[in-house]
């Protein structure tokens, strides 16, 4: 029952900041047609920052929250500024290759100089990972509920609620969506997309720095597990219809109970190749995606 | 061709002529060069032609390079009684096998398209990583495979091989953008209604060229091991022989022939200048920086500063 329990909590910890990974990810693609190879590398200097803050300067954490916050806001600003905005003007084809390419470079960049000042200046060993503490919860049946796991489902779970909201009810997110609806007849109506994807970019980025914030709290991260992360989050995009967030939310938790129960019995270096045959067997079988449509 | 031919002949005997006056050091270089070209240029195949970022270039020449390490370490005696023809009889059977791997492949990978066809591709190496690590019985798991010592080439003797392989590569991307083949790819990057409307089957098309371009790498694969003699996971499958080749032909000049070989230039240049320098900057990152850079102000590469209205575009 333990095990049943762990593995649950577990698939759907994981699951839910997969998701929300995924969801910054396929929002950007489908209001501004930019592909962001970086953002698995975002998570990883989220992570970064704050291993930096709370595990090595001890900086006290509500200053922490602020400093990292304001770094991330920073840093989504000029992504969009540096790489986005030139891009812009292009048809939507063009803007995805583009991209691609600058964002690719960006990661490459961003890992390699992380892992290698990091070495030099940190710890030779780089690795990120938080600890705190709570107290467990045990359930009748002496059952150990895993409350840290549940930290961190509580932020994926919050976070989620904060873009559905944002989308659903403030003027900008309902512009992102009508983006993502119908780019040129968003335009016609007096959309201006810049606008947009500034929103989207900071704020995207700002809460997937997050995302790797709390993802460390349970599984360690080194600087180059960026790209593999991209790669997650893309396989998710595609398994659940880009732009869709129930689609994306139900593949989120797929692969997060797939990548726990697969660590449990097989090992967890098996995770990205159940992810490519959960892929390869949803794209022979439903070309389209779980829910939604794709593009 | 003919004018092909005569403009790379002087460069051929160049290129032939160098290891008479360079260091050792210089000559291995060059090889490496060679075998990132070849991968570059096959890259380029979809990438170029096609627009599809095939980001997985390297999971040919590491799946062949394995075979055929395997083949010649599991049956060395087989392949030593067939001597001479052994170490043909080797590759062949190994570039056969990649050349199948890649045709079974098309079939899930040309359901995507885009960025996601990029992005699996890549996923393609981390499975094929993970399928050597976890699988230690058949390919030496993390301890890598030996080939039997009789077997091994010195750089001297792989040099030629990889110089005519690189040329071969950069044939065949000449080729292929002066035929029938490269003008339905053409068409079907640019609208593949259209290219089915005219008579074109995209997808035939596509299979055809994700083989085309399977089977160089896989020969360069099989060079590699027999220099090394040891191949471990990450020396064939590690990033830098997925990543590099596609920053090479980005950079270079993506749908021009020529490309491949300026990126490839470039790009082991900085290199070996960094190695040399001693500069406190990794060189991963500059080829990132180059890269956003290529991206935002160059989506040509380099050939288009050269040819600014040149066949990059075409």
């Amino acid at each position: 029952m333990q095990i049943f329990l762990d593995i649950l909590v577990g698939g759907l910890t994981l699951g839910g900041i997969y998701a929300l990974i995924a969801f910054t990810l396929s929002l950007a693609l489908a209001t501004t047609h930019v592909l962001n190879v970086a953002h698995g590398s975002v998570i990883v200097l989220g992570a970064a920052l704050a291993t930096l803050l709370l595990g090595f300067w001890h900086v006290n954490p509500a200053v922490a929250v602020l400093i990292f916050l304001v770094a991330f806001l920073v840093l989504g600003f000029l992504f969009e500024g540096g790489l986005v905005r030139p891009i812009l003007h292009k048809p939507p084809e063009a803007i995805l290759m583009a991209s691609i390419v600058t964002t690719f470079g960006l990661a490459l960049a961003l890992e390699t100089l992380l892992g290698f000042y990091w070495a030099r200046l940190v710890h030779p060993e780089p690795s990120f990972s938080l600890t705190f503490r709570v107290p467990a919860i045990i359930l009748p049946g002496d059952l150990i509920l895993p409350t840290r796991r549940l930290v961190i489902l509580a932020f994926a779970v919050v976070a989620i609620a904060f873009f559905h909201l944002f989308l659903k009810h403030t003027r900008l997110g309902k512009e992102a969506r009508a983006l993502s609806q119908d780019y040129e007849g968003a335009l016609v109506v007096g959309v201006n997309p810049r606008a947009v994807s500034m929103a989207i970019f900071t704020l995207g980025i700002a809460v997937t720095a997050l995302c790797g914030a709390f993802f460390v709290l349970t599984v360690p991260l080194n600087p180059y597990d960026g790209i593999r992360l991209t790669l997650v989050a893309m396989i998710i995009v595609v398994l659940g219809g880009v732009g869709s967030l129930p689609g994306v939310l139900a593949a989120g938790l797929l692969l997060g109970v797939a990548e726990v129960c697969t660590g449990f019995f097989l090992g967890p270096a098996w995770a990205p190749v159940v992810f490519l045959g959960l892929l390869f067997l949803m794209l022979l079988l439903r070309p389209a995606g779980l829910l939604g449509e794709r593009q | 061709m003919r004018r092909f031919l005569a403009y790379s002949m002087p460069v051929l005997l160049l290129f032939a002529w160098l290891p008479q006056v360079l260091t050792r050091d210089l000559v291995t270089f060059l090889f490496f060069t060679f075998i990132f070209m070849v991968l570059a240029a096959n890259y380029d195949l979809l990438g170029g032609f096609l627009r599809y970022m095939n980001l997985g270039q390297g999971a040919f020449f590491g799946l062949a390079a394995y075979i055929f390490a395997l083949l010649l370490q599991h049956f060395p005696v087989f392949f030593l009684r067939l001597h001479p023809l052994g170490l043909p009889v080797a590759v062949v059977a190994a570039v056969v096998a990649t050349a199948v791997f890649a045709f079974l492949l098309a079939y899930p990978l040309f359901r995507l398209r885009g960025a996601y066809f990029a992005v699996v591709t890549f996923g393609l190496v981390l499975v094929l990583q993970q399928a050597v690590l976890r699988t230690p019985a058949l390919t030496g798991g993390s301890l890598g495979v030996t080939l039997p010592p009789q077997f091994y080439v010195d750089v001297q003797q792989a040099y030629y091989p990889g110089l005519a392989l690189a040329f071969l590569a950069v044939l065949l991307n000449f080729a292929v953008s002066r035929s029938r083949l490269g003008l339905a790819l053409h068409t079907i990057r640019d609208s593949e209604p259209t290219a089915s409307a005219i008579g074109v089957d995209p997808f035939r098309c596509k299979r055809l060229a994700l083989v085309l371009a399977a089977i160089p790498s896989a020969m360069a694969g099989c060079l590699f091991a027999l220099f090394l003699g040891h191949l471990y996971v990450e020396t064939v499958f590690g990033m830098e022989k997925t990543l590099l080749p596609v920053i090479m032909a980005l950079v270079g000049g993506s749908g021009h022939f020529l490309g491949p070989v300026v990126g490839g230039l470039v790009v082991q240049g900085i290199d070996l200048g960094l190695r040399y320098g001693a500069f406190p900057v990794p060189a991963l990152a500059i080829f990132g920086l180059m890269l956003m850079a290529t991206g935002l102000f160059l989506p040509g590469g380099l050939l288009s500063v050269l040819h600014p209205r040149g066949r990059t575009a075409r």
